[in-house]
């Protein structure tokens, strides 16, 4: 490299000015930068909820939806069940004897949640504008609709809607349920019952001609009784869009239930497995087909451990 | 080829002088600091610090040392050398004894010094190896004058690198900008533009002053660096689940010390040995420590910038360490 005449001059004051700045920018990243990464951290949200500490985490679930959420010899099975327990396990309460499944009616999950009697519930809870005002829904993490089951007998007969509203006739519906409002709005017949089992029995015995809720709760009942019961395909309403309720005191605990929900659709896009694909494979899978995926979820940007682990 | 001769002082032998001192700090220092670490690790205890003491193997200890360390070894060789070879350059041809860092520098013969910059680029997190492109060109001036290249070839050279360079970290330069990390940006950009600027003699006026700043300076940066390292723990951080009386189990947070037939030994995160009677453990996970969670969300090809080049390898062969969720409870 030859020099030109300016160069002697030159070449010591740039030297400087390149020595410095890279000890100045040296000693910046020695002292380090501000430790608190920009999104908040797993760790940091679950101190911050109500859960944290706590020996148990309480999960209000429903006890007599079948393939949903049951209590079968003293252990409780279905979807929502494993649905809940993903999310009590990536919270740290992992084995059931960490997890309180708290049965709740269909009306009484708000006063469950605002009560703090428990702190999560998983429990076919549909997400509505007028319940959103009570309580946060994280979701939605099943679409369903509302369909009919009737008995095999009555298949001849009540094809839709309009033959529920000859005269004699009456649907259950659980009182609360948004199946309710379905229903009164277009001036049918209506027996509120208080749970599900209530309609299911009513509509073995011949007492109601028709029992309305989610297709997935029907299709649990159509599980047990598959000979004597059958599903109508009839539009009725919009789709469900089934949430899992957390208090709005906890604002912590919705982002995190979020995160871990969304994690799981990631994984089951990337994969085809994932513990929501899992726990549908296993209960509503056979009855419902094979084809469903997990709707896609808002979640908040939040950094965990195995953040440097290689994008598949 | 006939190269012209390097400027500065030729490169001397180590003489034997030099060499004991080496070898006294390189064994000293590592166990000087284990047992700093044993003392802190022992949260200050007198019979803890001997019951570790007494379960940690020697041999362990500095392997654990050298995992943690070896990035504040090489970052400290690598400041001293790269600031010694400036100074060297620059009072090559003095009546006046040259600095201290001039000296070290002088006397390091050149497979130490190609074995620092090796160990820190497999070691140092990807975000800081454009600083040590600068700290190569610094150390390796001599020897790529010594190249005696012709001007053009030079400026090819150097485009071709910076091409290179730059069809490396422009998608993570975009996104960091993006997302408002702009300290990362700078460490990515910046370091490689000054790269070919540090050649070269200082203006004579500074070299003295950056010297009697340079010493301190580098010694108080360690030192701060180095506080972290000594608070590292020596053993992995566990979570054994306990079984109780009152049916829901009890995790314990903390490194385990010794396991026997009879009992093992935990040293509690929050403080305290506790013995756990074999036949009451349930289950036992190894789990990260908050100091693992990364602070950028930035990756260069997939390489996430906080990790090392080694670290980043060795994601390749296991991708996917899966954390338990029972580390997230509170000890």
């Amino acid at each position: 490299m030859t020099d030109t005449p300016a160069r002697p001059r030159l070449r010591p004051l740039l030297t400087a000015t390149a020595v410095t700045l890279t000890m100045l920018l040296a000693g910046a990243a020695a002292c380090g930068p501000d430790k608190d990464p920009s999104p908040r951290t797993v760790d940091e949200l679950f101190k911050q909820t109500s859960v944290y500490g706590k020996p148990k985490i309480k999960i209000g679930v429903a006890e007599d939806q079948p393939l949903m959420g049951k209590l079968i010899d003293g252990r409780f099975e279905g979807f929502d069940i494993e649905i809940a327990r993903y999310l009590a396990e990536s919270l740290g309460f992992q084995g059931d004897s960490r997890i309180d499944f708290v049965p709740l009616q269909t009306e009484d999950r708000e006063n469950a949640l605002l009560s703090g009697k428990v702190n999560l519930v998983v429990a076919s809870y549909s997400m509505t504008p007028e319940r959103e005002k009570e309580i946060d829904f994280v979701g939605p993490y099943f679409v369903t609709k509302q369909e009919l089951l009737i008995r095999v007998a009555d298949r001849g007969t009540i094809r839709d809607l309009s033959d529920l509203a000859q005269p004699g006739r009456e649907t259950c519906v659980v009182g609360g349920s948004t199946g309710e409002r379905e229903f009164t709005g277009r001036g049918l017949k209506v027996y509120p019952a208080a749970t599900n089992r209530v309609c299911l029995e009513r509509l073995l015995a011949g007492k109601s001609h028709a029992f309305s809720t989610d297709e997935t709760i029907l299709a649990g009942y159509l599980s047990e009784h598959p000979k004597d019961l059958h599903v109508v395909d009839v539009p009725i309403g919009a789709n469900e869009r089934l949430g899992v309720g957390v208090s709005k005191q906890d604002p912590a605990l919705r982002d995190l239930v979020a995160f871990f929900l969304r994690k799981s659709f990631d994984t089951g896009q990337r994969t085809d497995t994932s513990p929501w694909l899992a726990a549908y494979r296993r209960t509503l899978g056979p009855w419902l087909g094979e084809d469903v995926m997990q709707p896609p979820i808002d979640a908040p940007d939040l950094v965990d451990y195995d953040e440097k682990a290689p994008r598949p | 080829m006939t190269a012209a001769p390097p400027p500065g002082p030729a490169r001397k032998r180590s003489p034997w002088r030099a060499g004991q001192g080496f070898w006294t700090v390189a064994v000293g220092v590592p166990a000087i600091f284990s047992v700093m670490r044993l003392w802190i690790e022992a949260g200050g205890e007198l019979q803890t610090t001997l019951l570790l003491v007494a379960n940690v193997g020697p041999v362990n200890l500095l392997a654990a040392l050298f995992t943690t360390a070896t990035r504040l070894v090489t970052t400290g060789l690598v400041a001293v050398f790269a600031l010694g070879a400036v100074l060297a350059v620059s009072t090559a041809g003095s009546p006046r004894r040259p600095p201290l860092f001039a000296r070290w520098f002088a006397l390091a013969p050149a497979w130490f010094l190609g074995s620092v910059f090796v160990i820190a680029l497999a070691t140092w997190q990807i975000i800081y190896l454009p600083l040590l492109a600068v700290a190569a060109v610094a150390v390796f001036q001599r020897e790529l004058s010594a190249l005696g290249w012709p001007r053009p070839r030079w400026a090819v050279t150097v485009a071709v690198l910076a091409a290179g360079y730059g069809w490396l970290v422009a998608p993570t330069v975009r996104e960091g900008w993006a997302t408002g990390e702009l300290f990362a940006v700078a460490l990515l950009v910046v370091p490689p533009v000054l790269a070919p600027g540090v050649t070269g003699p200082l203006p004579g006026r500074l070299v003295r002053p950056l010297a009697a700043l340079a010493q301190p300076g580098i010694a108080i940066v360690l030192l701060a660096a180095a506080v972290p390292v000594v608070m590292t723990p020596v053993l992995p951080m566990t979570v054994t689940t306990v079984r109780t009386a009152a049916g829901v189990p009890e995790e314990v947070r903390g490194h385990v010390i010794s396991t026997d037939d009879v009992s093992t030994v935990i040293l509690q995160e929050r403080g305290g040995v506790r013995y756990v009677d074999n036949d009451d453990i349930e289950a036992r996970v190894l789990c990260p420590t908050e100091e693992e969670l990364v602070r950028y969300r930035l990756r260069v090809r997939d390489f996430h910038v906080e990790d090392s080049l080694l670290g980043a390898l060795g994601r390749r062969v296991r991708p996917f360490t899966p954390v338990s969720a029972v580390c997230r409870i509170p000890a």
